[in-house]
């Protein structure tokens, strides 16, 4: 017996070593972690059950029936962060670069069968070179046995994807998929082609960096939903988006148990500046609501006149869609309705209530907006919060103007608390622009037409820039003092806490993709 | 004259120590606080409290005059200063005496000469008290200083006129050092006391510093409650004391006491006062100065005599006759005093601020702790950092040393740093218990590294003890939470 | 699997302890979590008073007096080397202030060269006044502070360039 336990252990000795010590020296001097490192990392300590560890590739073409690796480039397992259930695999880029095999892919497909049966979330550290050539096609079934479960699992469980080293091809697609896609800056890489095929193809110079960085996928794609400085920093992202959402569709997330007090926040009376064409920061009006350092952002850097990310009030996590002052006005573009629709569906996916703070001047005009389709990517958000049956509560802080007023979390789209601040101004358009259009006649038969419009955008000014006529109508329920706002939405989300909303039986619906 | 109600102008362990002797008495207790030390325990102490001002000193407990109103206004008979703050304050003497309120404490011209070290040394010539060599007038000028510098010699003493407790006192090694640490001494001087005068004198080397507790009466009698060492000093502020001191002989003793007798005699003393001497290491002493109040260190005076210095400036106060003849005192026992100073002996004795998380007092015969704090208070930045005195005694030097070690252990503080760890090392080493120390003992035989190595030693346990714990946690089996 | 693990006590003390050495450590259990420990014929009193596995944080009180204790094993020493550890400058560019107090007087402005041990500014707490001087030669880039103000222990006092 003793030299079968002996046998065991030398295994498994063997299979912690991956691609052996070389390899995990190269990987450290490219700043990055080994796989089963991250694996450690990120799960509690001593939590990690390793699945499949002993799982090698049966390819016998090319001599590679010679090259054995237990794990066969693959950790998957389950383990627990902060103490709650999570699914992870990780690829081992010490083993044949970490490239997919078959079997590769049939232990990351049985984890993630696990993860939906139970329900529980699923962590994937991407750290692949690619398909493994030596199997053909074999290998792209494997891809797309994941891509379909991926699909399968969305909605259900929810699936973070890290690219922490090359993830290229075909492979882009299950992270693509999952619900958000996290990249590690100057380690990692993604690209449906690189830069070769770029340059043979279009003739057109780039590196991989500038091709499919994390700067360029978190500004310019927006691809990337959160950027990390390091690994470390990547996985403890990870740890902290985990401790926002629920296990799965069938749980609401975890409150965390929290003392109230008066939860009156005069820091919140100061905010919106006097001139209403200043700006001022929607970060401030954010702090001022949530409890203290618990806003977690997404998409940080791409479309930021639109914020969004998730925050606890009362200990209670939500998600948050604010307009931002501070960068073209807050105005709604292309970009900005694709963040905030995408982030609207998932927090409806999976049971986090939403506060959507209003501040908008209304879509930005032009050609490049237009031809880019405004019209059906400005639906998306329509669509998605028209169709959300979490809890959904609205604060106008100022601006509410046009279509982009029915767009945020109006009443008629469904919303159930609608707040206006003092300072709302909720109207068709602008003072100037309305009166320009009203008293056109009045205007132009002026001495002095300039005058006239002065006169007239006053008194426009004073009859609708404000969000009484809104209250009068009841579009919306309550003008709070902003101190007040956080006593308000505390008490708002806990009344919704039960909120049941049953949607016509139909397939799915088509949301104007 | 009858004294019902005292207002006591103080803060911290001190207020508190002197109205438990008043309510012992049966007299009321008023006390006056500012507004960071509403929560401070004694205004919980008091019978009654009053709000004076902010926190800053000089819009607090320096404010005379308006201390003086309050006690007016609550019909109080007496008050009594404590030490720091308003307790050498001549101005503040004379106006409690002028609106008819007793003054516990000597009368303000006293003060007022013990308090200008020029004045005092005046008073006292006559009566062939031993002085240190240096200049008897207080000077502002650097050139001047330089000139006196190299006439009495390096290392020389420069000391605010008005001061005390070490603010304003420089030493200077060299005649190069002289102008910046001059500047120093006289800004510092001119903002804790608003006179930026100084003093210069020889530094005698290996000096102790010994002082003998004088009280005086309203009806000429004096009388001596020998001496106190308070040779273990760090910034130049006391910060063990004990009594008697291990190397006084009798004679000396007596020798000294009747000197601090002509001293008090000097300047019609009243009440309760301390006369500082210097003793060189051939045992000359020489006259320091006179403090007007009673001091920090008292405590061990009143437990090697059984006296209780506060009621006797109370009945002094009253005008009674002292209850006791100088042939009727003696000396019984041995008393230590550890301050405990919410500073940080690794960093250089710096102020550590903070907010006490937790605060234990350490209880039992022989033990007595004068204390101002509470768990769970902040320690404001306003004031001066002492926490506390922790007091011994026993039978012997020895017995109290033992003790002072005991008590040492058991007084938990968490949230600041203290003097308590500084305490231990002194009371353990070898210089100390021999008795062969002076007012050098910090730079000669302390050094963070001494204290770092036993804490460290204790701090390795508790991390093998961690990591044992850790081991054993990690043999758990966790399931994930529902 | 750890042989050895990195322990680091109050911020100040680092020790490097082989599991072996615990076995050698003479300890008897006095109650739940106590112990008494005998080193070098020395007795202490050991008890853990918190502990986080998770974190590896761990306060244990030695004679009453509480030492909190941070493990480190392979994976963070590894992290460490990597330089994913997070604000480890070993160049001294700023000054905070050591405790609260009030600034007294400075005695720099922005742009100005110092000195090693010139003084920078005066700092008064508990009616001290403490001169900070400054800890290498360089020049000032900013003065965050004014004088007469109070200020909090951590803040900012002085930057370097």
């Amino acid at each position: 017996m003793d030299s079968k336990i002996k046998e065991l252990q030398d295994k498994i000795a063997k299979a912690h070593l991956g691609g052996g010590e070389n390899r995990i020296k190269k990987q450290h001097q490219k700043k990055k972690l080994t796989a089963r490192e991250r694996v450690n990392y990120l799960m509690d300590d001593g939590s990690f059950e390793e699945i499949g560890i002993l799982v090698t590739h049966r390819t016998t073409d090319f001599e590679m029936d010679k090259e054995l690796y237990y794990g066969d480039g693959v950790i998957t397992g389950y383990g627990t962060v902060n103490g709650r259930l999570v699914y992870v695999f990780a690829q081992d880029f010490t083993v044949f670069g970490g490239a997919l095999s078959e079997t590769h892919a049939e232990k990351i497909c049985k984890i993630m069968d696990l993860a939906v049966k139970v329900g529980a979330p699923l962590v994937g550290l991407n750290d692949s070179g690619g398909a493994r050539i030596q199997e053909g096609v074999r290998s792209l079934g494997g891809y797309a046995d994941i891509f379909y479960r991926n699909v399968q699992a969305s909605g259900v469980i929810p699936q973070i994807s890290a690219i922490m080293g090359p993830c290229a091809g075909g492979a882009v697609y299950s992270p693509a998929m999952t619900d958000f896609t996290m990249m590690v800056e100057d380690t990692s890489y993604m690209f449906v082609t690189g830069p070769n095929v770029v340059k043979t193809v279009t003739n057109e110079e780039v590196t991989s960096e500038e091709l499919g960085g994390a700067s360029t996928h978190s500004t310019k794609s927006g691809v990337a939903h959160i950027t990390s400085a390091n690994d470390v920093l990547c996985l403890e992202d990870i740890k902290t988006l985990l401790g926002y959402l629920p296990q799965s569709n069938k749980e609401a997330p975890k409150t965390l148990p929290f003392e109230l007090g008066d939860e009156v926040r005069d820091t919140l009376s100061n905010i919106i500046p006097d001139n209403a064409n200043k700006p001022y920061d929607m970060h401030e009006v954010i702090k001022g609501i949530i409890d203290d350092d618990s806003f977690y952002e997404i998409h940080k850097d791409y479309a930021e006149n639109i914020l969004v990310g998730f925050a606890r009030i009362g200990g209670r996590s939500i998600g948050i869609v604010a307009n931002q002052p501070m960068y073209l006005a807050g105005v709604l573009d292309v970009n900005s309705s694709k963040k905030a629709a995408r982030f609207v569906r998932f927090c409806d996916c999976f049971n986090i209530p939403l506060l959507v703070l209003v501040d908008v001047p209304g879509f930005l005009p032009g050609t490049d907006q237009e031809w880019n389709g405004i019209i059906v990517h400005g639906a998306k958000l329509l669509y998605a919060l028209s169709e959300a049956t979490v809890p959904r509560i609205t604060v106008i802080t100022r601006k509410a103007y046009g279509g982009a007023y029915d767009v945020m979390n109006s009443k008629h789209i469904g919303a159930d608390l609608n707040y206006a601040w003092p300072s709302a101004e909720i109207a068709v358009m602008g003072a100037k622009g309305a009166s320009e259009i009203i008293f056109r006649k009045e205007i132009s038969a002026a001495d002095d037409p300039s005058k006239k419009l002065a006169e007239k955008e006053a008194e426009y000014a004073d009859k609708f820039a404000n969000p009484y006529r809104a209250a009068q109508r009841g579009f919306i329920d309550e003008v709070i003092l902003p101190k007040d706002t956080r006593r308000k939405l505390i008490k708002g989300f806990s009344m919704l806490e039960h909120k049941e909303q049953v949607r016509p039986n139909r397939k799915h619906g088509n949301i104007p993709l | 004259m009858n004294i019902k109600k005292i207002l006591v102008a103080n803060r911290g362990e001190i207020a508190i120590r002197v109205m438990k002797t008043a309510q012992k008495m049966g007299i009321k207790t008023v006390a006056i606080y500012s507004t960071i030390d509403r929560n401070a325990p004694h205004v919980r102490f008091a019978d009654e409290a009053v709000c004076i001002g902010e926190p800053p000193s000089n819009e607090s407990y320096l404010l005379g005059s308006k201390i003086i109103k309050v006690a007016k206004e609550l019909q109080v008979d007496a008050i009594h200063p404590g030490y720091g703050f308003l307790s050498e304050n001549a101005d503040f003497a004379e106006e409690v005496e002028q609106n008819n309120i007793i003054f516990i404490g000597p009368n303000s011209d006293a003060i007022r000469i013990m308090g200008s070290k020029l004045a005092a040394k005046d008073a006292v010539k006559d009566y062939g008290i031993p002085m240190v060599p240096g200049i008897d007038k207080a000077i502002t000028d650097i050139d001047k200083a330089k000139e006196i510098g190299k006439k009495i010699g390096f290392p020389i003493l420069i000391k605010a006129s008005a001061g005390g407790g070490g603010k304003g006192m420089r030493i200077v090694e060299k005649e190069s050092d002289l102008e910046s640490q001059m500047k120093r001494a006289i800004s510092e001087a001119t903002s804790a006391f608003g006179d930026g005068s100084v003093f210069i004198e020889k530094y005698v080397a290996s000096p102790r510093h010994i002082e003998i507790q004088v009280m005086a009466d309203t009806h000429g009698n004096i009388i001596h409650l020998f001496e106190r060492e308070c040779s273990i000093q760090r910034r130049h502020q006391k910060v063990v004391e004990e009594a008697p001191s291990s190397v006084l002989t009798p004679e000396l003793r007596a020798e000294m006491g009747e000197a601090a007798v002509k001293v008090a005699q000097a300047c019609n003393y009243i009440g309760a006062g301390t006369v500082e001497f210097l003793l060189d290491e051939n045992h000359n002493f020489y006259f320091l100065e006179m403090n007007t109040r009673l001091q920090v260190e008292h405590p061990v005076t009143e437990l090697i005599t059984g006296m209780d210095l506060v009621e006797l400036q109370i009945r002094v106060a009253r005008g009674e006759k002292l209850p006791i003849a100088q042939k009727d005192l003696g000396i019984k026992g041995h008393a230590l005093e550890l301050r405990v100073y919410a500073e940080d002996p690794l960093n250089d004795f710096l102020p550590s601020v903070g907010h006490l998380d937790t605060y234990v007092l350490p209880e039992g015969e022989g033990i007595r702790v004068d204390n101002g704090f509470e768990e769970g208070m902040d320690i404001p930045i306003y004031y001066d950092p002492m926490l506390a005195k922790l007091i011994t005694y026993g039978k012997t030097r020895e017995e109290a040393i033992q003790l002072m070690i005991s008590a040492i252990d058991r007084y938990l503080v968490a949230g600041v740093e203290t003097t308590l760890a500084f305490g231990k090392y002194v009371f353990e080493h070898e210089a100390f218990r021999s008795g062969a120390f002076d007012t050098h003992f910090v730079k000669n035989y302390y050094s963070p590294e001494a204290l770092k190595s036993a804490k460290e030693e204790e701090a390795k346990i508790a991390a093998m003890i961690a990591l044992k714990q850790y081991m054993e946690d990690q043999k758990i089996l966790r399931l994930p939470i529902q | 699997m750890n042989k050895k693990f990195e322990v680091t006590v109050d911020e100040t003390y680092s020790f490097t302890i082989p599991l072996a050495d615990l076995e050698q450590l003479d300890t008897t259990p006095t109650g739940p979590l106590k112990y008494h420990v005998l080193q070098n014929s020395k007795p202490f009193k050991a008890e853990v008073v918190k502990s986080d596995m998770n974190q590896r944080a761990y306060t244990v009180k030695i004679n009453n007096k509480p030492y909190h204790i941070k493990i480190t094993d392979d994976l963070d020493l590894l992290i460490k080397e990597m330089g994913f550890a997070l604000g480890s400058s070993k160049q001294i560019d700023s000054i905070k202030a050591p405790m609260p107090g009030l600034i007294l007087d400075i005695h720099v402005t922005p742009g100005q060269s110092v000195k090693e041990g010139d003084p920078l500014l005066i700092l008064e707490a508990m009616k001290m006044e403490n001169i900070i001087t400054s800890p290498r030669e360089g020049v000032i880039k900013a003065v965050p502070i004014n004088k007469g103000t109070a200020i909090d222990k951590g803040q900012l006092l002085i930057e370097f360039e």
